[in-house]
């Protein structure tokens, strides 16, 4: 049997879990001062905004995203005579006005497909000392995690530069989230960022608040190593600076969560990097006793609450908040995974290895996956799970509120669209994250 | 009872002289009194030079791009010789934007204009080269040319190319009603053309239907921007035009073609010796 005839496919997909390539507008406005050049028709870069930000726990569109974004808006008129003169004087006039740092034109599908030489244009600016980087964005060639992966390797190649200088031992690009999509972005970045420097670290964080912008982006080919903390994305990116910087990197597919999977991904770093491990050891212990502090209490309520917890779950969702929820829930809290599926259209040649790391989340539970994008088929799925006796508890998005309603269960978003949340600055990761997703989803519980 | 208007699409390999003929055998059509537009669809909006004398009117493209929509049909029909319509649908500059999309455009507005409500019995659409995308096959898309003539020569490529515009024809053809009417040759005076092209055409399920020979008069009268019946009427070759115009005039034999795979196509350039010239200047 081939890889694809292992995951169900349908021809339609209805309940859209993800935006198309030029949703990477929101990773350039994720970079402090980054200000996005939308190149496509009208629309295509509002409706991501809207996709992977208002309806995703209402975001906010921040300094240079949402309706800020300057677009060249191209028409019939542009398609036919190609839209050189309009993105020209776009950019021009973006400079002019937005006050940024870095500008990245991003190019979506109409433009890509008549062949307008963008490159070209940007070359231009370049070459006159602006911060301009263009970005091959076409739906065509993949969502917005692809994307991502693209806008980000256009500007380490555009901007950053080549680098030839010695490294800095223990800087660190952290390759992570990606900016919007993952609704807690921000506070998952706040925690893996204070983690990974409470254990000794300089962390390159690159996205949202912690970040100090393109200064921070030109440290890049200067760390020590690229630490890609997902099952998948990100890798590419790590894999395209290992050969242009020479620089090694260390790949923890699954997002650490709670105590336990935060301490080993700790050690694994501090092993890969070879630093002195006093500073994380050390952080490693203040931050378990106050883990276990909360914990012990939460466990008195978990163990002595006679009205009825969920005891086994379903997930779906993009693989890296999937594959490390699920971890956590079984491994740490002791609930049955009974469904598991993954929404973001995983390259294929990623699946067998998320397979694998499902498969060994828990030794009680070989655990098998399903990657599924369409929402009809996700419904059936969700609705055919022996849930026992116990409430069902659903991980998913606002999709699945219909189907949680239907079942009576508990539903707790943890992926795009989320539109019964407003996201701040909440984390689900590390070691306080964890405790707050468990907050959530006992609060769900008790409410009833 | 209204007239049916035929619209008629010529294709063919580039430079092999689709406009010279489609204006020749048009001028030959109004001369027998019918009303017939061209519509150029080619970038370079050549194709209706010898009938208005010169490159004279503005494209739709161009009045589309400086006017915008709100435009009078007069701005890009301009009547040449014998009253035929001309328009061009022109194009972006060579090598940017999108000249297929441009076609769709500039054919969707000449219908909304009413460019074909007019007393017309024939619209010609002269098409750049292949069928190489959407665009390029707009004027064989449903309700519009239902028949189409492919211009080749005894030369390889442009037999090549003849057979890849079959290809497109068919696909088209298997869901309308556009069906191919004849292949016509422009002559290069290749050995044995006559005897390629009908072999070539029999292949396809068509027909040859002229065989129009060469003559540098076609040249002169290029020079002075004239069709050969307007520039020398008398001339044997403006008699090969009228001919072919009377045989699409009276032409019934319509076919989806069946286009051949590439070794059946070299197989019969083989037979007719255009691989056996090859041989003679072998060492």
């Amino acid at each position: 049997m081939t890889e694809i005839n292992q995951s169900i496919q349908s021809n339609t997909i209805v309940h859209p879990r993800y935006g198309c390539a030029i949703g990477a507008v929101n990773t350039v406005a994720a970079i402090p001062r980054g200000i996005p050049i939308a190149n496509c028709g009208p629309g295509c870069a509002d409706k991501q905004y809207f996709m992977l930000s208002f309806s995703n726990g209402f975001q906010g569109a921040g300094y240079s995203g949402g309706g800020a974004v300057p677009s060249s808006n191209v028409g019939e008129n542009e398609i036919v005579f190609g839209g050189h003169k309009k993105l020209d004087e776009l950019i021009k006039a973006s400079l002019k006005i937005m006050d940024g740092d870095i500008f990245v034109v991003l190019t979506g599908c109409a433009v890509e497909l008549i062949g307008d030489d963008v490159g070209a244009i940007v070359k231009e600016y370049q070459q006159k000392g602006y911060p301009v980087v263009h970005a091959e964005a076409a739906g065509f060639k993949g969502n917005n995690l692809v994307g991502h992966e693209t806008v980000v390797k256009a500007i380490v190649d555009q901007y950053v530069g080549e680098y030839k200088g010695r490294k800095k031992k223990g800087l660190i690009n952290l390759w992570f989230d990606v900016p919007y999509y993952h609704a807690n972005w921000r506070g998952n970045n706040i925690e893996l960022k204070r983690v990974l420097e409470g254990a000794g670290f300089k962390v390159n964080i690159l996205f949202g608040s912690e970040s100090a912008g393109t200064s921070e982006w030109k440290e890049i080919p200067k760390a020590q190593f690229n630490l890609v903390v997902s099952p998948w994305v990100g890798l590419d990116i790590a894999q395209h600076l290992e050969a242009k910087y020479k620089q090694p990197f260390l790949h923890v597919p699954i997002i650490p969560i709670g105590e336990e999977a935060t301490t080993e991904f700790i050690r694994n770093v501090v092993a890969f990097a070879g630093i002195d491990n006093k500073k994380a050891e050390d952080f490693i212990k203040v931050e378990a006793e106050r883990y276990y502090y909360f914990l012990e209490h939460f466990s008195e309520f978990f163990s002595e609450y006679w009205f009825g917890l969920p005891a086994r779950f379903v997930s779906v969702g993009e693989a890296a908040y999937n594959l490390a929820i699920t971890k956590y829930l079984t491994d740490q809290i002791g609930l049955i995974p009974a469904k598991q599926i993954i929404t973001d259209n995983t390259p294929e040649k990623h699946r067998n290895n998320i397979r694998e790391l499902f498969h060994g989340i828990s030794d009680e539970f070989p655990l098998d996956v399903e990657f599924i994008e369409d929402g009809y088929l996700i419904e059936q799925q969700v609705k055919n799970v022996d849930y026992g006796s116990s409430v069902p508890l659903i991980l998913g998005s606002s999709w699945e509120s219909d189907v949680a309603k239907e079942l009576n269960g508990l539903l707790i978003p943890i992926s795009t669209p989320i539109v019964s949340e407003v996201v701040i600055n909440r984390t689900y990761v590390g070691y306080t994250g964890a405790l707050t997703l468990l907050e959530k989803i006992y609060s769900e519980t008790v409410r009833g | 009872m209204a007239k049916e208007l035929r619209q008629i699409a010529i294709y063919g390999k580039g430079g092999i002289g689709k406009s010279t003929t489609t204006q020749n055998l048009t001028a030959g059509l109004a001369e027998n009194g019918k009303n017939v537009m061209i519509v150029g669809c080619d970038p370079k909006a050549d194709s209706t030079r010898l009938l208005l004398g010169g490159l004279a009117q503005k494209t739709v493209l161009d009045t589309l791009r400086e006017t915008g929509e709100d435009i009078d049909l007069d701005l890009i029909v301009k009547e040449g010789y014998r009253g035929i319509k001309c328009v061009e649908s022109g194009g972006p500059e060579p090598g940017v934007g999108c000249a297929g999309r441009g076609i769709i455009t500039s054919i969707g507005l000449l219908e909304r204009l009413g460019a074909y409500e007019d007393d017309l019995d024939y619209v010609f659409y002269d098409v750049l080269g292949d069928v190489v995308c959407g665009g390029f096959a707009m004027p064989i898309r449903e309700g519009k040319a239902r028949e189409i003539y492919i211009v080749g020569s005894g030369e390889m490529m442009a037999l090549y190319a003849a057979n890849n515009i079959a290809k497109g024809i068919q696909k088209y053809a298997k869901k309308g009603k556009v069906r191919l009417g004849g292949i016509i040759c422009n002559s290069r005076n290749v050995d044995r053309e006559t005897e390629l092209l009908r072999a070539f055409a029999e292949e396809l399920g068509t027909q040859l239907i002229h065989y129009v020979p060469r003559d540098n008069i076609v040249q002169h009268a290029e020079i002075r921007k004239k069709t050969v019946i307007d520039f020398a009427s008398e001339s044997a070759q403006a008699d090969e035009y009228r001919d072919l115009a009377k045989k699409i005039e009276e032409n019934k034999h319509f076919v989806i073609p069946k286009p051949m795979t590439q070794d059946r196509l070299e197989e019969i350039l083989f037979e007719y010796g255009l691989m056996d010239a090859v041989e003679d200047y072998k060492i």
